[in-house]
């Protein structure tokens, strides 16, 4: 008899859960702001931007470029461009690095004691020194989101192989496995669901970067939206760039998942 | 090339001694293994058993004496050394099958021969049906099903087998004893079976080394000469359960 494979089906409670606390939330907002030239009980529209306004705004930015200088999309492309750059740079180095500094003495003695000075300073600490040393175009502020991105990448690695089943390195040494084997074979697919953990960590930390990095002089971008609207006074504008910022980070964080999900089917539940 | 004493035996144990700091847990520890033997090793609690077949795998590196197989120290690159855990050890991002074709791969066993292998144990021990699945979607006895498995299929010198079975019920014991013979009496491996309950040893083993508290010795050696399948209520059986337990009891 060949073993079937069932899989659970999500309740309909717990699908809808999450859209229904959206939409509650969307509407107490939109209920609790004043419409423009009101003034009531209510929050002023100055303070806030009703959540309809900011959608009416994002349709019309698809296509105008006022009063920023850009449309939506094209401030959504920099910023795209900026933070993935820093994002897959970030777990280029940090990941095989972490991953090295686990097993690998050498790598430890040589690395850890750079990292842990390195690792308390904030990444918009060094924006002047990525002034200096890039000027003011995309690449200093890839630089700045990339060190954001790095210190979980290489945390989460680090620990993911030093959490590695002790039994599990046992038995490939009985097999005869060499340090290098035991390395890809063993420790590296065990730390996997950290690794993917520091993703989600290390994407959040270079979304959030990706504002202080824009106000190096930029004049595009969803950073920059958020800043060029403070600066007219326009919170439809800022509402709008964090809105654009979040919807982007979600995209990007269920690609992770989905990826996730198929390398990690043994592993997750 | 280092030659040891004895000739004719697959395993020779030689004067296998370790001491932690001060405390000498296993003294001067000798016996031989023949080719296609499965012994049992038994003893008091405490005495030092995983410590030993620790030892014997190279895990822990030994204060004295060694280990030869075929005449030539033991060497884990060297030989077709396995190992079956008490504890689970199959590796939860492998499928079944993967996770069996594991000792071939790190032993560089060519492809062609390792799908052979693979196929013909996994009918073997009953894990056809399963192979596409993860351990997390098996029960436990087909995870140490998996284990035993995978160390079988690499033709192992010396299959060493910490209580393998230690910690599922009864009833999933005897089934997987029995899986055991048919492995050993198929392949003709050589195994040493670690266990702390006699009446499995007795029932699996031909021969069973009983070990004294520490500092570990081997106190006596059992010859289980029983026509096999046993029968745990044959009175020969019987008779050597109780000469075996009389030898390692303390109370």
């Amino acid at each position: 008899m060949a073993y079937q494979t069932v899989k659970a089906r999500k309740s309909l409670k717990l699908r809808v859960l999450p859209w229904l606390s959206l939409t509650a939330v969307i509407l107490i907002w939109q209920f609790c702001v004043s419409p423009p030239g009101v003034n009531d009980w209510r929050i002023p529209g100055v303070l806030l931007a009703r959540p309809y306004d900011v959608l009416l705004l994002g349709i019309e930015k698809l296509t105008d470029v006022n009063p920023d200088g850009a449309t939506l999309l094209v401030h959504a492309w920099v910023s795209l461009q900026e933070s993935l750059s820093a994002f897959l740079l970030s777990l280029l180095v940090g990941i095989p690095l972490g991953l090295m500094m686990g097993w690998f003495g050498v790598v430890r003695g040589l690395f850890r004691p750079v990292f842990e000075m390195w690792r308390p300073i904030p990444p918009v600490a060094w924006i002047p020194l990525a002034i200096f040393w890039f000027g003011i175009g995309m690449e200093g502020k890839i630089f700045i989101i990339w060190l954001g991105g790095m210190t979980p990448c290489i945390i989460n690695a680090y620990m993911g192989v030093k959490t590695t089943n002790p039994v599990h390195i046992q038995m490939a040494r009985t097999f005869g496995a060499s340090d290098w084997k035991i390395f890809t074979s063993i420790c590296i697919p065990s730390a996997l669901p950290m690794v993917f953990g520091a993703l989600q960590i290390a994407l959040g930390n270079c979304w959030t970067t990706l504002v202080a990095a824009e106000l190096l002089a930029s004049d595009q971008g969803l950073g920059y939206l958020i800043t060029a609207g403070r600066s007219i006074g326009r919170t439809d504008i800022v509402v709008l760039g964090m809105i654009s910022l979040g919807i982007t980070g979600v995209i990007i964080s269920q690609i992770i998942y989905r990826i996730e999900a198929k390398l990690l089917a043994g592993i997750r539940r | 090339m280092e030659q040891s004493a004895a000739s004719n035996a697959k395993i020779e144990v030689r004067n296998l001694t370790k001491k932690f700091g001060d405390l000498l847990v296993l003294d001067r520890i000798n016996f031989n293994i023949k080719k296609g033997e499965l012994v049992a090793i038994v003893g008091p609690t405490g005495c030092g058993k995983t410590t030993f077949l620790n030892c014997m795998s190279k895990l822990t590196d030994t204060t004295d004496g060694d280990i030869f197989i075929d005449g030539v120290p033991a060497d884990p690159v060297k030989h077709n050394l396995a190992f079956v855990f008490q504890e689970p050890t199959a590796l939860p991002w492998r499928t079944v099958a993967q996770n069996v074709v594991y000792g071939m791969e790190v032993k560089g066993v060519p492809e062609k021969e390792r799908a052979e292998r693979l196929e013909y144990i996994l009918n073997l021990v009953g894990l056809k049906d399963t192979a596409d699945l993860y351990p997390n979607q098996v029960s436990a006895s087909m995870m140490q099903r998996i284990a035993v498995a995978r160390a079988f299929a690499v033709n192992p010198d010396l299959l060493l087998m910490d209580e393998p079975y230690g910690q599922l019920d009864v009833k999933l014991r005897f089934y997987l004893e029995d899986e055991l013979v048919k492995l050993w009496q198929t392949l003709n491996s050589t195994v040493l079976f670690i266990t702390h309950n006699i009446e499995e040893a007795v029932y699996v083993a031909e021969r069973i080394l009983v070990l004294t508290p520490k500092p570990t010795k081997v106190r006596a050696e059992v010859i289980v000469d029983l026509p096999r399948p046993r029968n745990f209520l044959d009175p020969r059986f019987v008779e050597i359960r109780r000469q075996v337990t009389e030898l390692i009891r303390w109370w």
